[in-house]
């Protein structure tokens, strides 16, 4: 059976590449939004097909929003839509993508080939600030500002959520992922003295 | 660290990047002997003076140039792809 939206294993469900991997719970907490929708957009067209819809595009680096969810702009013809609770506009602007004519762009496949994780913590910036070398203080890094760079040691996309920090970045890292937040978060317990 | 200014994402550790050599022009394959080939191919200039390269910002997966000094190897600027073409 060919594998649907319906059948899709990810890789910290069972059966997965990261079966048995621990996504850390607590001070520091990972969780793991991978099988959430999204869809994305990218080549030529990309931009303006979208704008056709109505969607507002935001400058590159930027987020906004469209009907429930998240237009990130990650290059002038690079878009992701993020749709955590608004599968069914997602729905919609796949089907029109899928039924429109050249040109449109051509799916980055981000559904497939990014992993989206979050990390959500009272003491999250302490964490960040060994996770990623960027300057992320809410002073520098707003709340629609995207940061392309490397967190974990790997090329991640990360902005802000209400919850935390979004992180997304080459599915087939996702156990080496949850491992090194997990090991960020042992020293950041040690250096309180909490472990 | 060594920081790299990107035209499109900012100041970032040299690490984010990698380096795809100097912008040269394409010899006409019409007008162009086996000898100028080869030199084309395999051997590298090794000159002083200022230099403008092609680079990329990895995690972004953004190509852009930049000019760089090669006797102190001080980053001058770096710009857009677009701006070489408009000058062109």
């Amino acid at each position: 059976m060919a594998a649907g939206p319906a059948t899709r294993i990810y890789p910290f469900m069972p059966g997965g590449s990261a079966d048995g991997t621990k996504l850390i719970s607590g001070a520091i907490a990972l969780s793991d939004l991978t099988d959430k929708p999204r869809f994305g957009l990218k080549g030529r067209g990309s931009s303006a097909w979208l704008a056709a819809q109505g969607i507002a595009l935001p400058a590159v680096n930027r987020i906004g929003e469209h009907r429930g969810m998240r237009v990130l702009r990650l290059g002038n013809e690079d878009i992701l839509l993020l749709a955590e609770g608004a599968d069914e506009t997602l729905g919609e602007v796949k089907a029109a993508w899928q039924a429109a004519t050249a040109p449109k762009g051509y799916s980055s496949w981000r559904e497939e080939g990014w992993a989206w994780m979050r990390l959500s913590d009272p003491r999250l910036a302490e964490a960040m600030s060994a996770l990623c070398a960027l300057d992320l203080r809410p002073q520098k890094f707003g709340a629609d500002d995207i940061a392309q760079t490397r967190v974990g040691h790997i090329e991640a996309v990360t902005f802000r959520s209400p919850a935390g920090f979004d992180i997304l970045f080459d599915i087939t890292a996702s156990a080496y992922f949850a491992r090194t937040v997990a090991a960020v978060a042992g020293h950041t317990d040690q250096h309180r003295g909490l472990s | 660290m060594k920081l790299l200014t990107c035209p499109m994402n900012g100041p970032r550790n040299i690490d984010e990047f990698q380096s795809f050599g100097p912008v040269r022009a394409r010899p006409d394959p019409n007008a162009t002997a086996d000898r100028e080939w080869s030199r084309h191919l395999f051997r590298a200039e090794n000159r002083k003076g200022i230099v403008v390269e092609w680079w990329r910002h990895v995690p972004s997966n953004y190509f852009f140039l930049a000019e760089r000094d090669l006797v102190s190897n001080e980053i001058i600027r770096t710009f857009d792809a677009s701006e070489l073409r408009d000058h062109a």
